[in-house]
């Protein structure tokens, strides 16, 4: 009988974020993030994490076998260069050249996520990857085509044996195993956050560029994940008829209201905002300070001495600029871990 | 040495449980068995036995209707005992979908040995299902009857066509579990007297009544699509569920 608990390994190149142990022959894996980290939304559950299931769901991800012709795959718009943001798109491509609504998200820190999609509507990551897999202009595919698919696949249908330990694939695996290499996404050692570890120290303009975010920016993008998940209406998009928010709630307090982002690695996931209208972070500091004009569902904290705008110098946006450059993390973006 | 002073407890305590279960007043005990729920369905108030693909006409909208699909959940069921207590059944979730052979018959399995007076059961699936992540069985999100971009269960797919719609179709994907417009609804009936025992015959008899969609509802030259939770989800379904009733059992 194994004795329970004992770390077997402990990979160093996965930084401080994961350790394996040993638990019922299976390698377990743990989730890592710093002490500063709140308590993440996901804990795994039912859905037991292991080495074996966190490869399986990386396997899936950059597999188009996922897409109706074999064309693409969950990395052809989410690439781990770019934070698992699309590579520099605006509006996403999917099978046949069809193009999305709106622009693809980085995927971080998802595990501390309370909704998915720019409207929230996906209430669980574990049913994140039904979304894209049967969307028509995305991958277009069938449950239980991919099934099917799976199990005529002799190395799938062993992994799937392996980490389930069930004789058949049932769509909650395929879901459970993207899960497990989602929800494993996690940022955490940009020059942020070795500031905050003491082991690094901001310059003058990062300095001040952190003094800047922090008066102006965190009613919204609190630290350390750089959002507070909720909806916001900044003027983004005010005259499209996608209503965002409203289109799940119905309320029309929400309409033209978006998920506010995560802002780690934002240096990477360009362009900008759920339709991707922002090419640069000097343009988006320009909407803020200068291109937000006033409207109904226009977030209140938007408004300054009854104007609406978050009025910055040019001086203050560069400044701005230098800190948000410190929250990219080539660490997560290059960690063979999570590349194909 | 552990795994055996574990099977000893285990022991220990189920002879205990046994014998206490002797001490019930109950005469014999009877052996568990299964239980099935047959849904008839019929339309409109003469009652025309209804089946898919056979074209009705809505008695108070005087509409043409063909229907191609028609599902629906049931779940949460339970049963009450003679003695007051209700017995719920584990995992019960069900769809009913007239479009497969035995779609109409729900079976639940290995339900205790007893006498039973009266049966609950939820129309649609609780609000803790429809936010727990990825499900099995029944609720398969690959079953067709869960909205990708927005999460939650379709707990009630129909789809025909009719010549009273703009496009000669409709689609009544239709469902929601929050707030004012949540569709689940609990209903009980009384049964009388089931017995449950062994391999016995333990059948419930429902009749429910899609005609009654639009028992308040617009018709479908005014509103043939729903695709979203919402105030018409639920008054189409309130109305339909409030129509399904019990019928009869065989025991
Ligand atoms: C064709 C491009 C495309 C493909 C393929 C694709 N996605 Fe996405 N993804 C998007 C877009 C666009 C959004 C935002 C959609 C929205 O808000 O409506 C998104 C959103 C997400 C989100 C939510 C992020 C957030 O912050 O809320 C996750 C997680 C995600 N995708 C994972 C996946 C997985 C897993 C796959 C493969 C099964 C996949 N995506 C395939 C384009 C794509
Ligand atoms: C009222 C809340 C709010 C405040 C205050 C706010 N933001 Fe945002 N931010 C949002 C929302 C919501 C979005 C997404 C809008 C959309 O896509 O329509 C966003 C998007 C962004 C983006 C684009 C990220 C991406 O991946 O597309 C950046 C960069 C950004 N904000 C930076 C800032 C900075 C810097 C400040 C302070 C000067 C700031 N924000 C203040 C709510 C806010």
């Amino acid at each position: 009988m194994k004795t329970y608990g004992i770390i077997k390994k402990t990979l160093l190149f996965f930084g401080l974020t994961v350790f394996f142990s040993c638990q019922e022959d299976r390698d377990t894996l743990q989730m890592r993030y710093p002490g500063y980290f709140p308590e993440p939304e996901y804990t795994f559950g039912n859905n037991v994490l292991t080495s074996e299931g966190f490869v399986l769901g990386k396997k899936l991800f950059y597999d188009p076998i996922l897409s109706k012709d074999s064309t693409v795959s969950c990395a052809s718009c989410h690439a781990q260069e770019h934070a698992f943001a699309d590579h520099g798109t605006a509006l996403s491509v999917g099978i046949g050249g069809k193009m999305g609504s709106r622009n693809s998200p980085a995927i971080v820190n998802a595990a501390w996520q309370t909704s998915f999609m720019w409207d929230g509507g996906i209430n669980h990551i574990e049913i994140m990857s039904f979304a894209p897999i049967t969307n028509e202009v995305e991958m277009a595919e069938d449950m239980n085509h991919i099934i099917q698919k799976l199990s005529r696949n002799e190395k799938y249908k062993s992994s799937f044996q392996a980490v389930f330990g069930k004789p058949i694939i049932e769509s909650q695996q395929v879901f459970y195993a993207l899960t497990q290499y989602m929800a494993m996404l996690i940022s955490d050692d940009s020059k942020y956050d070795r500031v905050k570890q003491g082991k690094s120290a901001y310059n003058e303009e990062e300095s001040v560029g952190y003094s800047l975010f922090i008066q102006k920016c965190v009613t919204c993008h609190p630290e350390p994940l750089f959002t507070d998940y909720s909806f916001r209406n900044t003027g983004i998009g005010s005259k499209s008829n996608d209503t965002g928010r409203y289109k799940i709630t119905l309320d029309d307090r929400d309409v033209h209201k978006f998920k506010v982002p995560s802002l780690r690695n934002v240096a990477l996931t360009y362009p900008y905002m759920h339709d991707g209208s922002i090419r640069n972070l000097r343009s988006v500091l320009d909407h803020y300070s200068e291109g937000i004009r006033e409207s109904d569902q226009l977030d209140p904290s938007l408004y300054k001495n009854g104007k609406p705008g978050i009025f910055l110098t040019e001086d203050e946006k560069d400044k701005l600029i230098s800190f948000l450059n410190t929250l990219t993390d080539f660490t997560f973006t290059t960690n063979p871990l999570f590349a194909k | 040495m552990k795994f055996n002073l574990l099977a000893i407890i285990v022991l220990f305590i189920s002879v205990l449980s046994f014998t206490s279960c002797t001490e019930d007043d109950e005469p014999k005990t009877l052996a568990a068995g299964e239980v099935s729920i047959e849904f008839d369905h019929v339309f409109g108030s003469n009652q025309l036995p209804f089946t898919l693909n056979t074209e009705f006409t809505h008695p108070r909208l005087s509409e043409k209707m063909t229907f191609s699909m028609f599902r629906y959940y049931v779940s949460n069921v339970r049963l009450k005992k003679r003695d007051g207590t209700w017995y719920s059944v584990p995992e019960s979730y069900y769809i009913v979908d007239l479009g497969v052979n035995d779609g109409t018959h729900l079976h639940l399995e290995n339900i205790p040995g007893g006498e039973y007076t009266d049966i609950e059961m939820m129309f649609g699936v609780d609000s803790l299902r429809n936010v727990s992540g990825a499900q099995t069985g029944a609720l398969d999100p690959a079953k067709g009857m869960f909205w990708s971009w927005n999460s939650g269960y379709i707990m009630l797919k129909t789809e025909g066509t009719s010549p009273s719609s703009s496009d000669g179709s409709f689609a009544f994907h239709l469902g929601g579990f929050k707030g004012a417009n949540a569709v689940p609804t609990v209903k009980s009936y009384s049964l009388g007297k089931l017995v449950v025992d062994g391999d016995r015959e333990a059948e419930i008899h429902m009749v429910a009544n899609p005609a009654r969609l639009w028992h308040e509802a617009d018709g479908l030259a005014v509103r043939s699509k729903t695709h979203m939770p919402g105030a018409v989800a639920k008054q189409m379904t309130g109305t339909f569920y409030d129509g399904i009733v019990f019928d009869h059992i065989h025991n």
